[in-house]
């Protein structure tokens, strides 16, 4: 391939910036939580593309990314429980209702 | 393959920028869906079959339905979220991550990074590969995993069935 | 000095001790203690009657040598000058002594019946033994410090006893004008004392040829003021002193005023002792009046006699004219001072002398007569109220009888043979001096004998039904007789105290059978006048008027009125003074006050000063502005938590950032 490797790493960055500006701005929580997913999967991305350029020939980069997927579903799984709770007593998913530990 | 690489880039770029700008929550579910497509998209490109297959599988077919389901049980006024879907004072969180996004473009510019071309003769997915492994050097992770996943349905389903246990 | 005599010298001390201790004991009693009081008094005077007694005799055998035995001691030093004290015997002082003991004591027996119902009986006695103290103190003192510390004593227990019923305001009145008005004599005797001790450079009368009183005709030699010696020039200061406490003219005018006080104060302090303080000081500083004479005079000693001549004459003129029993006899005491000044101003020391020895005796006698008549007449003091009391009161009229007629001078009684001397010496001095004092003496006799009739003869013209007079108790009837005897026989020893004395005053020089008879021959037309005015037609009634008024009209109102001396020093000087005071309030409050409020302004300014400038804005500012930040830092930085995620994912972020910076710039 004729892809630097630079570039699939900007790619990933800016991924990962936009993920990170949807969990800093949204005021939805799910919204939040989706932005968090796409960080994630900026990062794996960031994991494959190292083990394709150098590390192609060992299979633990990408045991790395599977069970990071797997946890990943699994944080979200309890992540979305959480507002699912939030919401019952809250009645709203905004984020910034949710200061009661305001100081 | 460089068209290739563009186009799915732009495609999983685009996505997730609507995913986190649309109004409607269902909207921005779906174009979250699309990045997915997009990432896995890449995954194949890179040579990382059973990744790209595991994550369709997974984010698409779980998180994303659970996501879905999250935004189902949390509607309560019309489906929309409020006038303003940016919490106040939004432009701090932007320009943070405009930052954040600035410093890691710039970290990948760095000579070291760009001197190493591709050499994807090596890198193989294969599955048989990768099931071996599982069963044989990995299969501590792998149980361990399974348990963590255990933990985590078990704790979602406590946490969010509480409520609806106390009122009967 | 022969050693007895320098023994009995140094037991002087005691003789005033004795009732200065029984003072500082009774004013330590209750008012209860009364009995206690009274004795101690009486015990403490009759020691030192005694002592006295002891020294008189322990002087009476020696002649012309070693006098005056003295005692002198440093009492302290400070750096090389030495305060000395001392202590005399001659005598003067032995003389002086035994009067003063024993009229005293007397006097003290006849009080305890006078005071007998008034409720301060106890501090009435702590007064009188301290006064017996202060004035033994100063007949036995050889020094001008101890002389003059009991010679203002003595004016401090005159204050004290005339005032002593100081809830009336007259009584009130009265002790304040015969300190004040003594106290303006004092300032010419202290002045006076001082300029003696200046040039002589001890307060020492007498020390071994040093005392000041020894360089009396060094003196004589110096030059003083106004052109006179210096010797008369200290002399002239120290008789102002004599002329405010024995009440000469100008500052007589205290000594009637004084009768506000109970009448053995009288006796003892205006009578017997304090006014003749002033003679007895002459007499002691005399060295000081007769160095340098000439023509056995110098210029002090004819001031002096002019003075005691007019003062003589002007009280007896008053006293004619008095209707209190106590203010007649008060202007006697007056106009006899006078005669004592004018024979020591005459250069008759020892006239002066036995005249003040002999006058004690029976103007004590008199005034604690006239108590008896008081007390006798239930507290009435005016003589138009009184009347044939002969009848009612056998005992008082005799000794007030023999009283009289010593103080008339007629013989063979005491104050014949005093007066006598006394007009003789004024008469080889200066014969104007000497007709003028011959009236004087008439007029004794004349306001004597009218008293005498109008007390004791005619009838009782005060109320009756019980209130007539009586007789009063053994305790005060007994005194009076023993008073009476040295009335009659004292003045047989005129003789004696010449050659006593051991002055040289020659024998009679010419003259004294005429003085002698004419005396006498004034002293009975007197009698006979005032029989003729008052005895012959008594008044009937409380209200009849003096005949003299009809007689002498309005000299009467003036004689009547002390010839309106009071009155002048009212309006001038007593006006003057008031004026200086209200000026000097004035001053105080504008001057001293403003001064004071100017420094308190001053202050208060500065402390609102380092108020504004240094407390309020630095340290409270300060302070204030520390707690404000902290407070306002901390408001900023609680901002921070703000409960919500979003906001500390950002600064998470941003930390990363800096973290990511720092770590790309070292590398």
């Amino acid at each position: 391939m004729s892809i630097p490797l630079s570039y699939y790493l900007t790619l990933s960055a800016i991924l990962f910036a936009v993920g990170l500006c949807g969990a800093l701005t949204r005021k939805n929580a799910i919204i939040v939580l989706m932005a968090i997913e796409i960080m994630f999967n900026a990062a794996i991305l960031n994991l494959i593309v190292f083990w394709h350029y150098r590390f192609g020939a060992s299979v633990t980069p990408q045991m790395f990314a599977i069970f990071a997927i797997a946890i990943a579903a699994a944080e979200s799984t309890v992540g979305l429980a959480l507002v699912i709770a939030v919401y019952r007593h809250y009645r709203s998913v905004d984020v910034d209702e949710m200061r009661s530990l305001k100081g | 393959m460089n068209t290739a690489f563009w186009i799915i880039s732009i495609i999983t770029v685009l996505g997730a920028v609507l995913a986190i700008t649309l109004r409607n929550l269902v909207h921005c579910l779906l174009s979250l869906v699309v990045c997915f497509f997009g990432i896995a998209a890449h995954y194949f490109l890179l040579r990382a079959e059973f990744l790209g297959v595991a994550q369709i599988l997974i984010y698409i077919g779980a998180v994303a339905v659970l996501i879905l389901f999250a935004i189902m049980l949390t509607r309560h006024v019309t489906g929309m979220e409020g006038p303003r879907e940016l919490g106040g004072k939004w432009w701090m969180g932007a320009s943070t991550a405009g930052i954040i996004g600035v410093l890691l473009w710039w970290c990948v510019r760095r000579e070291v990074l760009t001197a190493m071309w591709p050499s994807s003769e090596k890198a193989q997915g294969l599955v048989a590969v990768i099931g071996k492994a599982l069963v044989s050097e990995w299969v501590v992770p792998f149980e361990a995993l399974a348990v963590l996943l255990t933990a985590a349905l078990v704790g979602a389903v406590v946490i969010a069935l509480e409520e609806v246990v106390r009122k009967r | 000095m022969d050693e007895h005599l320098y023994e009995l010298a140094r037991q002087q001390w005691l003789i005033p001790f004795f009732p200065l201790v029984a003072a500082a004991v009774q004013s330590l009693l209750k008012r209860e203690q009364r009995k206690l009081s009274a004795g101690l008094c009486l015990l403490a005077m009759g020691t030192s009657c005694v002592f006295a007694l002891r020294a008189l005799f322990g002087t009476l055998n020696y002649g012309n040598s070693g006098w005056p035995a003295h005692v002198n001691f440093t009492w302290f030093e400070f750096g090389s000058t030495k305060l000395e004290l001392g202590f005399i015997l001659d005598p003067l002082t032995a003389a002086m002594a035994m009067m003063v003991t024993f009229v005293g004591l007397v006097i003290f027996i006849f009080a305890t019946g006078y005071m007998a119902e008034d409720e301060n009986f106890t501090r009435f006695f702590c007064f009188m033994s301290l006064f017996a103290a202060a004035m033994l103190g100063l007949v036995v003192a050889n020094n001008l410090l101890l002389f003059f510390i009991c010679w203002e004593l003595v004016g401090l227990c005159s204050y004290l006893l005339i005032g002593f019923w100081y809830f009336k305001p007259s009584a009130a009145e009265a002790m304040k004008k015969a300190f004040i008005t003594t106290r303006i004599g004092d300032v010419g005797f202290f002045i006076g004392i001082l300029m003696l001790y200046w040039r002589s450079g001890t307060l020492n009368l007498y020390g071994d040829g040093q005392g000041a009183l020894e360089q009396a005709e060094k003196f004589a030699l110096m030059q003083g003021w106004f052109g006179w010696s210096l010797a008369s020039t200290i002399a002239l200061l120290l008789f102002f002193g004599a002329m405010g406490k024995s009440a000469q003219f100008p500052l007589h005018v205290w000594l009637p005023d004084a009768m506000e006080g109970p009448t053995p104060v009288s006796a003892l302090i205006h009578a017997a002792t304090m006014v003749a303080a002033g003679v007895f000081m002459v007499g002691r500083m005399f060295p000081l009046f007769t160095a340098g004479a000439v023509n056995g005079t110098t210029p002090v000693l004819q001031f002096v006699m002019w003075v005691g001549c007019f003062t003589a004459l002007f009280s007896a003129t008053i006293a004619v004219a008095q209707n209190d029993i106590k203010r007649v006899l008060a202007y006697s005491t007056c106009s006899q001072l006078g005669f004592m000044m004018m024979a020591l101003g005459a250069g008759g020391l020892v006239a002066g002398q036995f005249h003040l020895l002999t006058h004690a005796f029976f103007k004590a006698l008199l005034f604690l007569g006239s108590g008896s008549v008081i007390i006798g007449c239930h507290h009435e003091q005016d003589m138009m109220r009184m009347g044939g009391l002969r009848k009612y009161m056998p005992v008082t009229f005799v000794t007030y009888l023999i009283g009289m007629l010593a103080l008339v001078g007629v013989p063979p009684f005491a104050g014949f043979f005093s007066k006598d001397e006394v007009l003789l010496v004024t008469f080889q001095q200066n014969k104007v001096a000497w007709a003028l004092a011959t009236f004087a003496a008439f007029l004794t006799a004349f306001y004597m004998t009218r008293q005498m009739f109008l007390v004791f003869g005619g009838r009782w013209r005060g109320g009756h039904g019980g209130h007539e007079p009586h007789e009063t108790p053994w305790n005060m009837t007994v005194p009076l007789v023993i008073l009476s005897v040295f009335a009659v026989g004292l003045g047989w020893f005129g003789g004696k105290y010449g050659h006593y004395m051991a002055t040289d005053e020659g024998e009679a020089g010419s003259g004294k059978l005429l003085v002698m008879a004419l005396s006498v021959v004034v002293g009975l037309i007197g009698i006979a006048l005032g029989w003729m005015i008052y005895g012959r037609k008594p008044l009937a009634t409380a209200t009849d008027a003096d005949p003299l008024q009809a007689k002498l009209g309005v000299l009467y109102t003036w004689l009547q009125h002390k010839w309106y001396v009071d009155e002048i020093y009212e309006a001038t000087l007593i006006r003057f003074t008031m004026s200086c005071g209200r000026f000097f309030r004035l001053v105080d409050k504008r001057v001293v006050d403003g001064a004071l409020h100017a420094i308190a302004w001053t202050a208060w300014g500065v402390s609102q000063v380092f108020r504004w400038g240094g407390d309020e804005f630095v340290i409270n500012g300060g302070f204030d502005t520390g707690c404000e930040s902290v407070r306002g830092s901390s408001h900023l930085l609680s901002k921070l938590q703000s409960g919500r995620v979003q906001d500390y994912f950002r600064v998470l972020c941003l930390g990363t950032a800096v973290l990511l910076l720092i770590y790309f710039l070292k590398t």
